[in-house]
């Protein structure tokens, strides 16, 4: 009965940061329809920001912010140099499919050398702002410790401001609108490239979020080649493919539900199968339902 | 048809006598470059194997180096528990690939763009720990992959990497050869109708979905043979031979080389190839720190990359074409 409630903090916590990745992704998706690979990099980047001013100033919570605003600019810069170029250039011929896709990997190389330049190959280490020791009732270890309250809180707090922005914003208004129909948008006046990049930097700071959340979660040790980056990706885009790709509430049901079920394989069937049970629920959820579980329209054209 | 059998006939005496300059230039330059040789002709293999899928067919995969890792393990079981001659180690590859391929197929047939690269991209970073799960499969270590010594009768001082590149070469043109002749086929036209108009193709009477996962199954078990070759190279098949970077650095090679013209393909294995090399130089001669040293060559390819999608997004042999027809 403990363990069961055990595994359901676990998935929980694990869920909340994949949801914050699957949000960024989605967000990236909705305004660009570009699924965005370099997103991992971008995370991570700002990670390492978060990491310089945790040495400078000794202090996780101005980190913390101040990750996710450097996330947002990098990934704003990014949108407004970069993806603007790219979308003009290869639209036509059998590359047209493809760009964006190996664009944002080539992205992801470059931020990835960045990083090993400036702060080398080795971890570094960023240490966990609040204990990582469980709760105790009576004789037993909870598996929510205070870092852990403070994640799913953190998660909880961004999903409603972002919810807020989304539905009581003219901001948010614009954002819904341009991703649904840009060419009619336009015509009403709203400014849709410029809702794009303010799009990609919510991502940005969706991403930063995570990144931080989930080295502190951790063991704290944070590197270019880390796996724990490719795993924030590789499971961010399952999870927002399973919500559907175009919603932010399909997002995080799609990250939950891959925590909690990657959580209770880890627990009760065992370790060496988490992947493959991420990959067959991917599979699954893509051949019974192709637009996600949370899909607006009946077929993508896309 | 008379006519046409003259350029097949003259194609393949273009590569064999492609292959008599290789095994030629085989003699006259040094270990390493022979050595490099024979790492270019696992990349010319690879790549093509993801120019059939990704120009020819419209399917994207950025998990190709997951097949190359199913090729490569296939091959060394093979060889290591029947003692099986070379040879029949690289069909038992290609194989063993192409029928996870078709399996893939058959899944990636129904996703498109995005959702395809993505589940690849999964793929790619679970396999490792994947092939760990298994003691057959050696582990973390993973298994040997020993072709043996070249034969007696090539003399006393032909060296191992010799025979590695005779090998690989030898693969590569032949797999080459086997490729453009099926991209000149009936399937090949059928493959770009299908990237180009699908519902056009539909209408003509092509089942979409089949045509898709021939194509998967065909580029599955190229980059099986390539999976092969390469484990043969560095005479071992393990998770950390077949990292992420490996699928992301194939389909890099693949827009460089462009992704229509299998032509194009030695530019693309060549500059992967000759990219770290290029990195080593300019950072020994600006005598760079160690984390410039290490992360040049990355930045190099992913700039490459992204420069190349900027401008030559289809390749520099079809923007020459558009060139001169201009």
């Amino acid at each position: 009965m403990f363990q069961l409630l055990n595994t359901f903090l676990i998935g929980i916590t694990a869920g909340s940061i994949y949801s914050l990745m699957a949000i960024s992704m989605v967000l990236v998706w909705r305004s660009t329809r570009v699924v965005n690979f370099a997103q991992a990099g971008l995370a991570m980047l700002s990670t390492y920001f978060g990491y310089e001013i945790i040495h400078r100033f000794d202090s996780y919570w101005i980190a913390l912010p101040v990750a996710m605003i450097a996330g947002a600019l990098v990934a704003a810069g990014i949108e407004l140099i970069f993806m603007r170029l790219l979308l003009k250039h290869s639209s036509q011929g059998a590359i047209a499919s493809i760009a964006p896709i190996i664009a944002t990997l080539g992205l992801l190389g470059l931020i990835k050398s960045i990083i090993g330049y400036f702060w080398g190959n080795q971890d570094v280490i960023i240490e966990s702002p609040l204990s990582n020791v469980g709760f105790t009732i009576g004789t037993q270890t909870l598996a929510l410790s205070p870092m852990k309250t403070f994640i799913i809180a953190a998660v909880v707090f961004m999903v409603l401001v972002l919810t807020f922005i989304f539905q009581r914003t003219n901001l948010g208004l614009a954002l819904r609108a341009s991703a649904y129909a840009p060419e009619i948008s336009r015509l009403a006046g709203i400014k849709v490239d410029l809702v794009r990049t303010v799009g990609w930097a919510l991502a940005g700071a969706a991403g930063g979020a995570a990144g931080m959340l989930q080295t502190a979660n951790g063991n704290g040790a944070l590197s270019p080649d880390s796996l724990e980056f490719s795993l924030l990706l590789a499971f961010g885009f399952i999870a927002a493919v399973i919500g559907g790709l175009d919603s932010l509430i399909g997002a995080v049901i799609g990250a939950l539900l891959l925590g909690l079920v990657l959580a209770f394989v880890l627990t009760y069937v065992g370790g060496s199968l988490v992947f493959i049970t991420a990959f067959v629920l991917l599979l699954v959820v893509l051949l019974i339902r192709p637009g996600g579980l949370i899909s607006q329209k009946a077929g993508r054209r896309a | 048809m008379h006519k046409l059998k003259a350029t097949n006939a003259t194609r393949l005496l273009g590569f064999i006598l492609l292959g008599l300059f290789l095994f030629y230039l085989s003699n006259t330059v040094d270990e390493l470059r022979v050595y490099q040789g024979a790492t270019v002709a696992m990349y010319v293999i690879a790549i093509s194997s993801i120019i059939l899928l990704t120009g020819y067919s419209g399917q994207v995969s950025l998990g190709h180096g997951a097949l190359l890792a199913i090729g490569g393990y296939g091959a060394a079981l093979v060889r290591n528990n029947f003692n099986a001659p070379i040879w029949i180690a690289f069909i038992a590859a290609i194989l063993l690939a192409a029928f996870w391929g078709a399996l893939l197929g058959a899944t990636a047939a129904r996703l498109s763009g995005p959702y395809l690269a993505g589940t690849t991209l999964a793929l790619a970073v679970g396999l490792p720990s994947i092939a760990n799960q298994f003691k057959f499969l050696g582990g973390e270590q993973g298994l040997i992959f020993d072709i043996g010594l070249p034969p007696a009768w090539l003399g006393q001082t032909f060296s191992q990497y010799k025979w590695f590149f005779w090998i690989a070469a030898l693969t590569a043109l032949i797999a080459m050869w086997w490729l453009q002749n099926l991209l000149r086929s009936g399937y090949g036209r059928t493959w770009r109708a299908v990237r180009t108009q699908s519902v056009a193709a539909e209408l003509a009477g092509i089942n979409i979905a089949r045509s898709k996962i021939l194509a998967f199954t065909l580029s599955a078990g190229l980059a099986g043979l390539a999976g092969a070759v390469l484990s043969m190279t560095i005479s071992t098949v393990s998770p950390g031979a077949f990292p992420l970077s490996l699928s992301f650095a194939l389909a890099t090679g693949a827009v460089l080389s462009g992704v229509t013209t299998l032509g194009g393909v030695i530019i693309g294995s060549v500059t992967l190839v000759a990219i770290p090399e290029i990195a080593d130089v300019v950072a020994h001669q600006v005598g760079a720190s160690e984390n410039a040293t290490t992360n040049l060559p990355g930045l190099m390819v992913s700039g490459l990359l992204i420069v190349a999608v900027l401008f030559v997004p289809n390749g520099p042999v079809e923007q020459l074409k558009k060139k001169r027809s201009k």
